[in-house]
């Protein structure tokens, strides 16, 4: 199972979650997505979607003062 | 008593930064992703206000008047502001709070919002937005139209705004548990500067909030609600005129919105300066203009026309929601979803992936 980054920091909301969501379309189930990003508002959109659209969300945790970083294992 | 704007305002501030109240956002996303999970909890705050505005009003304590109704100004300016709020990446209240959370790209959307309002209201388009405006009809309200107490559309606006509300809750209560990040404090500081807070949560605050303005601004001298766009106008004019009776209330409790924002922000480790690229700060300075004109326009924003008149059952407050709503469906198809199909010459560059060693 494959793991990739998708780096978001400096795009404003909604972007981290519509290049997350293109991003993930490219992956097999089960490989793991990391997204790094910096709007706030992301962090209630983006495990909101991984809930929504059946992702398991493996890590989630802040990675310095207003950043964070999510790891989404892709459904199936 | 010009200072209870000052805490109101940073009272309003703080729980939008909690909440991630965005009103661009629960517009938006009923068009984007089809969801209504920031839309009810706003039209539950409108309810509230309702409620405690008519019942205060009964009880003599305020006397509200509703706008006149402009149909052509209203829509119209409807339509730009909810296209400016996309762009800018949020409607006025969002930008002032994202600007107390230290993006500079809503730095740059405030300042050409507030400058823009000041040109359409004080400045050398004032005559065309007062001549705009003046082109109303009969009615101000609905109830007036219909000949009924303001309690009657109320009522049955409460009772729907209900109904959604308790649906909504049922259908998210059998769903999969949201991850959520690590608590980093415990006791009231775990609920106060640690975990977001719901939507619905933001919205009952949002709502009281509303009408804590009705009441604490009616003291100050200004009958009014929430309001941000003259306000904002106002700073503008009063920095380059020096004319210090333009600062009232509501100037105060915009100035609030940065100062509560930027305290949530800290004590909750969410504050960083954050500098956009160049497409995206040209976006928010276009956004702020366009939320400048369409506000000054329409008579308000999403606050001062979607979240008050709206709660005084005007004509204008409900027919800019709409003119607003579209404006954003409007502009997230053009700059958000038409991207994601189109792969010529001007796209948006496909998400980088890359490959974890």
């Amino acid at each position: 199972m494959a793991t990739y980054t998708l780096e978001t920091n400096g795009a404003v909301c909604p972007f981290p979650l519509i290049d997350a969501k293109q991003a993930i379309a490219q992956l097999q189930s089960g490989d793991d997505l990391v997204i790094d990003f910096d709007c706030t508002q992301a962090t209630e959109a983006l495990p909101q979607w991984a809930a929504e659209d059946g992702h398991d969300v493996v890590s989630f945790d802040r990675a310095g003062d207003a950043g964070w970083t999510i790891t989404v294992r892709k459904g199936t | 008593m010009v200072i209870t704007g000052l805490v109101l305002g940073a009272v309003l501030g703080y729980v939008l930064q909690r909440s991630r109240f965005c009103v661009t956002g629960a517009f938006r996303d009923i068009y984007l992703s089809r969801s209504t999970r920031y839309f009810t909890p706003f039209l539950l705050a409108i309810a509230i206000q309702a409620v405690g505005v008519a019942a205060l009003t009964g009880a003599g304590v305020l006397a509200p008047e509703a706008a006149s109704f402009a149909p052509l100004a209203v829509i119209g300016g409807g339509l730009l502001f909810g296209v400016g709020i996309i762009y800018a990446g949020g409607c006025a209240t969002g930008t002032y709070y994202r600007a107390g959370e230290g993006l500079i790209g809503s730095w740059v959307a405030l300042i050409f919002y507030a400058l823009l309002a000041s040109v359409m209201k004080h400045g050398p388009l004032a005559a065309f937005t007062d001549s705009a405006r003046s082109q109303t009809i009969a009615d101000a309200t609905i109830h007036e139209t219909l000949g009924v107490s303001v309690w009657v559309p109320t009522l049955v606006f409460t009772a729907i705004v209900g109904a959604l509300t308790v649906g909504q809750v049922r259908r998210s209560a059998g769903k999969k548990k949201v991850a959520a990040l690590p608590a980093r404090r415990s006791g009231i500081g775990h609920y106060l500067a640690d975990i977001p807070w719901s939507p619905w949560v933001g919205g009952v605050l949002l709502g009281l909030i509303a009408i804590a303005a009705w009441v604490l601004s009616t003291a100050a001298g200004r009958n009014g609600g929430l309001g941000i766009t003259t306000p904002s106008a106002n700073i503008a004019t009063f920095l380059a005129t020096g004319d210090v009776t333009l600062v009232d209330w509501s100037v105060m409790l915009v100035l609030g919105i940065l100062i509560g924002s930027f305290a949530a922000a800290t004590l909750s480790g969410e504050f960083r300066w954050r500098t956009p690229d160049s497409r995206t700060m040209l976006r928010s300075a276009a956004g702020g203009v366009l939320m400048g004109v369409g506000a000054a326009l329409a008579g308000g924003c999403t606050i001062g026309n979607s979240l008050v008149e709206t709660a005084l059952f005007s004509y204008q407050g409900w027919v800019s929601l709409v003119a607003i709503m579209l404006g954003t469906w409007g502009a997230a198809w053009f700059l958000l979803v038409r991207p994601q199909r189109a792969t010529g010459a001007g796209s948006r560059p496909a998400p980088v992936l890359t490959p974890a060693a």
